[in-house]
């Protein structure tokens, strides 16, 4: 009985995960077989809602949108968020000041983003387009979240401003965490600052990178905020993503029950993928020790 | 012995008296500083009229209205009325969770279509308060400039008049996937047989085998030839946004729109405009009218009689008249009368001819999912009119595939 003692420790840690969100989680599997409403009593309706899932393209193309959504943010959040980090690393002058810059936007709230962002877009003599027309440059000017081909990258450009003083301040930590011997080491024998970064920097930042790939691509893969307020997943389904689906379900349509099926799909993909990152970027990590 | 008849006789009016007093919880999402639909003032006087209600009332917005409610209701915690659209009240009604109205005189006095929409079964959930109409926002003064002294009703004016503005380089329409080119396919879609609507959102009728609703598509690309809009920008204007700014500013002539923006934009100095019907193949245009909101009563109300109380002053019509006249609506009561400003003259000549047609989803003719699929495939079709209009059409054939 000594020996299992231990484990009593753990009951509060298992009630929290059970409660808010083992339930939950199976209370949408069960959900996901019925045609609930939201409101009285649902009926079981199979697999229908999955069949339906697999079987319309829209939701397949939403797939797909949510996954090319995700791969252009952490790319590129990742990529600016190491260069932003690794300037600021060696300019500790303004290093604060510029970590705080970066970090603003992510203070605000989405919708005020939302708005702002909607609006530099507009062809209506949008700001965007206000400031490509004051540099001589018509000719770039462009109905950006009204085209299919740009929305989503639209979308995407603003979801990375506002999140990329996150992703550099992992960095920052990242950096902050590497022995300053390392560097006057490599210093002494003659490298130049490339071959740091390339060589000593990337590798000891392993861990920094698995934190933020993993994490953007988790809140990226959810994402709605941003497609709801700026495009309502428009056009034509360009932006809309299956989180947004999931809202429009559930709110104004009432089918919960279907929302519900989303929702597990939506989790198994977001297990799946962030289970090989983890495994690709912990194998990594392990390679630099 | 006395004494104690006299504390009785105390306690037992006190009791009663505290029994008369009813808090009466009210949501709605009018009321607010943004859109208050006279409901302050009203209740205000309903408060003066009836001394022993109080009412409680809350702000929900339409959208937190679903997210708020549902659980309240599923709880048996709900408010004790409620404001409500249709497709709220067939998913609340059929789960039980709303009280049956009484078909009182103003049951009978209903416009036929109204009374037809707010009937389910043998039962009506909802008191319609307003209908308010869906049509073209016309900034005059832009076509008095190229010579056109009134609003266009027929397809061949629009035509004439896009490309009047065109020619004298002012922008004519704002044509959003979103909203606007939904209401003028769906208006003139059903111009030719209006009572088709209710089997279109069946399974027994299909949309793309539909010669109207074809039709209607196919004269997309004629009114982007003659000029009224630019079809791939158009596909991306926000409804909600950029094209109320847009037209409020003067830089466009035409918006398809509700009349629920008419006090804003009477708001605005120098804004000459009036609020026509949608221009259509007939004479008179469509007048889209949206039979919008109403007052239920959850079943759960211990508060029963106060509710019908407060539901009943919103059928006397010169209560309603202020909630009228804020919402530029019109009565939902046969001969009722009208909040219409003297801008919406053209729209009500065109109601006055019968040229009305409901908005096939504010009767729950059309399912709701269907309303996001039609915004979503006109803003498709908008970015390619080489499609075929039966392809985009059939696309709402599936969603209504989906309900069954």
């Amino acid at each position: 009985m000594g020996k299992y003692r231990i484990f009593l420790f753990t009951v509060p840690a298992i009630l929290v995960l059970g409660i808010f969100f083992v339930y939950p989680i199976a209370l949408s599997l069960r959900l996901s077989f019925t045609d609930f409403t939201g409101v009285g009593i649902p009926k079981d309706v199979g697999w229908k809602n999955y069949e339906r899932i697999f079987t319309r393209s829209r939701y397949l193309d939403a797939l797909g949108v949510t996954l090319l959504f995700t791969l252009i943010v952490v790319t590129i959040q990742t990529a600016l968020g190491l260069l932003f980090a690794a300037l600021l690393h060696r300019l500790p002058a303004v290093r604060n000041l510029c970590r705080a810059a970066l970090f603003m936007p992510a203070m605000m709230s989405f919708v005020i983003v939302g708005y702002v962002w909607q609006f530099i877009y507009s062809p209506f003599d949008g700001g965007l387009n206000a400031l490509f027309a004051s540099l001589g440059l018509g000719a770039l000017q462009h109905n950006w979240i009204g085209d299919p081909h740009t929305a989503l990258y639209a979308l995407a450009f603003a979801h990375i401003w506002m999140f990329l003083g996150y992703t550099t301040a992992i960095f920052l930590a990242g950096y902050a965490a590497i022995p300053q011997e390392f560097d006057e080491a490599a210093r002494l024998e003659g490298t130049s600052g490339w071959q740091r970064f390339r060589h000593i920097e990337i590798p000891l930042l392993a861990p920094s990178f698995t934190i933020n790939i993993v994490l953007s691509t988790i809140g990226t893969l959810k994402t709605f905020e941003l497609p709801f307020i700026m495009t309502r997943g428009g056009p034509d389904g360009a932006t809309r993503t299956l989180s947004l689906h999931i809202i429009d379900s559930l709110f104004g349509k009432y089918k919960f029950g279907f929302a519900s099926a989303l929702s597990i799909v939506m989790l198994i993909l977001v297990i799946v993928i962030t289970l090989a990152q983890n495994r690709v970027l912990r194998a990594r990590e392990e390679r630099a020790r | 012995m006395s004494r104690l008849l006299r504390t009785g006789a105390v306690a037992l009016f006190a009791f009663t008296g505290a029994a008369q007093a009813v808090t009466l919880e009210v949501t709605a999402w009018k009321g607010n500083d943004a859109e208050p639909a006279a409901l302050p003032e009203l209740i205000e006087r309903f408060e003066a009229a009836n001394p022993d209600i109080t009412i409680d009332f809350s702000y929900i917005s339409r959208t937190d209205t679903d997210i708020v409610l549902p659980p309240r209701l599923q709880g048996g915690d709900a408010p004790d009325v409620m404001m409500a659209d249709m497709p709220l009240v067939k998913v609340w009604g059929d789960a039980g969770l709303l009280a049956p109205l009484d078909k009182g005189d103003w049951f009978d006095r209903l416009d036929p279509a109204v009374k037809a929409a707010v009937t389910t079964g043998d039962e009506v959930f909802i008191m319609p308060l307003e209908v308010i109409g869906m049509g073209n926002f016309v900034n005059m003064a832009l076509l008095r400039d190229v010579g056109i002294d009134t609003a266009p009703t027929t397809i061949d004016q629009l035509k004439v008049t896009c490309t009047a503005l065109s020619q004298a380089g002012v922008k004519p329409m704002i044509f959003a996937g979103g909203f606007s080119a939904p209401l003028f396919a769906i208006a003139n879609g059903l111009e030719h047989d209006p009572s088709a609507a209710p089997a279109l959102g069946t399974e027994d009728t299909s949309f793309e085998q539909n010669q109207a609703f074809i039709d209607t598509l196919s004269l997309f690309p004629e009114l982007a030839d003659a000029g009224c809009f630019d079809p791939e920008i158009q596909a991306g204007v926000d409804p909600w946004s950029t094209a109320l700014a847009e037209f409020k500013a003067g830089n466009f002539a035409m918006m398809p729109q509700g009349a629920w923006n008419i006090r804003d934009f009477a708001s605005v100095e120098g804004l000459d405009f009036v609020f026509a019907p949608i221009p259509s193949a007939n004479d008179t245009g469509v007048a889209l009218d949206l039979f919008g909101v109403g007052w239920v009563i959850s079943s759960q109300s211990e508060q029963a009689e106060a509710a019908k109380a407060f539901v009943d002053f919103f059928t006397v019509e010169q209560n309603l008249q202020a909630l009228l006249e804020a919402e530029s609506a019109y009565s939902p009561f046969t001969g009722g009368a009208s909040g219409m400003s003297a801008r919406a003259a053209p729209y009500d000549e065109a109601r006055t001819a019968g040229a009305t047609i409901q908005f096939p989803f504010g009767v729950l003719h059309w399912p709701k999912p269907l309303e996001a699929e039609i915004f979503d495939s006109l803003t498709g079709y908008l970015l390619d009119l080489e499609q075929d209009p039966a392809d985009v059409l059939s696309r709402w054939d599936e969603i209504i595939e989906d309900q069954y």
